[in-house]
């Protein structure tokens, strides 16, 4: 008898989203498999590698490893994200505002959504604007930012049970895409696409974030969640988690301890910059393996890594 | 099933104080209320007590038996409140509530429930906390059971709880602490077994807690399980308890075994039962809107 491979019985999947507008929109989601099981059913869309750029300059903040690439751009948004874009071949770009931080600069969020606006303007990849997880100030710099880019359908993140209401309207009033942040939690991120939709934000504007624990730092976590998601998603035809997922990797794998220590200060880590790298990289094809349609990156390198895996394995 | 009220507890607002404060009259009303729901039981939740907690107890369960004549279950994980419970209990049987399965908790109180001929709850919490599946759940019940007739205390004064866990947590810990129950009987013949009921829906909406405990209930029912230790004052739940809703046991019955349901020909409450009976089972992910979808 000639040996029959046991077959996963998928019942549901995931819905396609559609990031950003025209030509180099990018559309995510829509596998009807685990991830990768191109043996089992489809998945139309490779996974996409999101490059994040800061509105900030992160000088002080980052290591040397990880500001390297980046040290003629740092101070300019603008030009920081053209060079994701132009040199690295960024396909979506993610902007975080951490100078909304009320915990640190606490810039006004007009000023925020002014410099949003003016990179969400000069790249025509997809953008998603990433908030700094505080209702208040997301709530405020996200309405200024979905009314300044309306009809550029950007995503904005995090969207959480504390400020859907707020976010999720601006994003519905303005027709762009919502990042629905729940802490590693599969019920509450259930229960958060529910209130989204109750809140009338279509199917397809919905992507998930099931907040990012990085290596050594939770990620364990993170891909349990994910997979009972997925699970739930496409076994249990759970169409209130069939959407898309996102994993902000780098913002959690670069303020981890061993990111940045130097190999003089750890040298029982090995080589700093190739431990730095390897981490974020295996941070995000974990999270992949684990059914990511979408991981936030920092390091070219760590991208390039990144990118080879998911040519290989499509 | 036998019920076992869980109200009069350190942590209500106001039984806590009460207990606090020794109002003798607020928890013998309550005492009264739970007699007239038609509990078995009082559960007396003193909570760890320190070294106020022999006091406590010795003071607490005359008190209640000056109203009622209901056995009192002893719910503190104090040794020494629990012995004086014991010495202080004089209508009927009292009831320990519980004995870990960790070999220090079954040292100080097997010989306890021997010395005073008095039931007691197995909790299945072995000496590395919960029990991963049904067939941990099993070894430790064997191990206590072991350790209990070793001791000369006949099967009927125990009763194994496979311990409740929430649903919007560890679902899939409900499902082998219902695996665990369906070999209970084969396992340990002669024996009875009780669960915390209402910990099923801790955490969720207040207002929704009553039909999730409802449906676990069901559930638990189906497989023999004795007795729970439920909230007083869910009368439905009483009523489930009593055998008197056999429509919704053979309707939960059929969504555990998997057969078509037309949602359509149920009324709104039948509906509930069968979401309920999927969230618990795990057929459908919880979220607290389970209702509403």
């Amino acid at each position: 008898m000639a040996f029959e491979p046991a077959k996963q019985k998928y019942t549901g999947s995931i819905r396609e989203v559609v990031l950003g507008t025209g030509d180099k929109a990018v559309k995510i989601g829509g596998r009807s498999a685990y991830p990768f099981y191109t043996f089992e059913g489809e998945m139309p869309n490779p996974p996409k590698v999101a490059m994040e750029i800061w509105d900030k300059d992160p000088n002080g903040e980052w290591s040397e490893v990880a500001l390297e690439p980046f040290k003629d751009v740092v101070s300019d948004p603008v030009a920081w994200a053209k060079k994701c874009v132009e040199e690295y071949g960024a396909e979506i770009l993610v902007i975080q505002t951490k100078s909304a931080d009320p915990n640190a600069e606490n810039k006004p969020a007009v000023e925020v959504a002014e410099v949003v606006k003016k990179v969400v303007d000069a790249v025509d990849v997809p953008v998603v604007v990433w908030g700094v997880a505080n209702h208040e100030k997301d709530t405020e710099v996200m309405r200024a930012v979905a009314e300044k880019c309306a009809g550029k359908n950007v995503a904005i993140a995090p969207v959480e049970e504390g400020d859907y209401k707020q976010i999720g309207a601006a994003c519905l009033g303005y027709k762009h895409t919502v990042v629905a942040s729940s802490p590693i939690d599969v019920n509450l991120a259930k229960q958060l696409n529910i209130l989204l939709n109750n809140l009338g934000v279509p199917e397809n504007k919905i992507v998930i974030d099931p907040t990012t624990g990085g290596l050594g730092y939770g990620l364990e976590y993170t891909y349990s969640v994910m997979e009972r998601i997925t699970q739930a998603a496409l076994t249990q035809g759970d169409d209130k988690l069939q959407q898309p997922i996102i994993c902000n990797v780098a913002n959690e794998v670069w303020k981890c301890k061993e990111a940045n220590q130097t190999t003089e200060e750890a040298p029982e880590l090995g080589d700093q910059k190739t431990r730095g790298v390897m981490m974020e990289a295996v941070t995000a094809i974990d999270l992949l393996l684990a059914g990511a349609d979408v991981v936030v990156m920092r390091h070219p390198e760590a991208i390039q890594l990144v990118k080879g895996f998911i040519e290989k394995m499509m | 099933m036998k019920l076992i009220g869980e109200n009069l507890n350190i942590m209500s607002k106001k039984y806590g104080k009460a207990l606090k404060e020794r109002d003798a009259k607020t928890l013998q009303e309550l005492a009264v209320q739970e007699a007239e729901a038609g509990m078995d039981y009082i559960d007396l939740n003193i909570g760890p007590a320190g070294k106020t907690g022999e006091e406590l107890m010795s003071w607490l369960v005359p008190v209640i038996h000056e109203v009622v004549d209901l056995p009192l279950a002893l719910d503190t994980s104090n040794i020494k409140a629990i012995e004086a419970g014991l010495k202080a209990h004089k209508k009927g049987r009292a009831m320990i509530n519980s004995i870990m399965v960790r070999p220090e908790r079954m040292d100080a109180l097997l010989p306890l429930a021997k010395e005073y001929d008095a039931e007691f709850i197995g909790l299945l919490w072995g000496p590395e906390g919960m029990p991963r599946d049904e067939n941990e759940r099993g070894a430790l019940c064997a191990e206590l059971l072991f350790r209990a007739s070793e001791m000369g205390i006949p099967p009927e004064r125990i009763y194994i709880d496979p311990i409740q866990t929430p649903v919007n947590v560890q679902q899939n810990q409900i499902m082998s602490a219902l695996n665990f129950m369906k070999m209970f009987p084969d396992m340990a013949p002669g024996c009875s077994s009780t669960i915390g009921l209402s910990n099923v829906s801790n955490g969720a909406p207040e207002h929704l807690r009553p039909i999730l405990n409802q449906v676990m209930l069901i559930l638990w029912k189906r497989w023999g399980m004795q007795s729970a230790i439920v909230d007083t004052f869910d009368y439905e739940l009483h009523k489930i308890a009593r055998g008197e809703r056999p429509e919704l046991e053979a309707l939960v019955a059929k969504v555990e075994d998997g057969e078509e349901i037309d949602m359509a020909s149920l009324t709104k409450e039948e509906q509930d039962f069968v979401k309920t009976a999927r969230v618990i089972l795990g057929h459908t992910l919880y979220s607290d809107s389970w209702l509403e979808v």
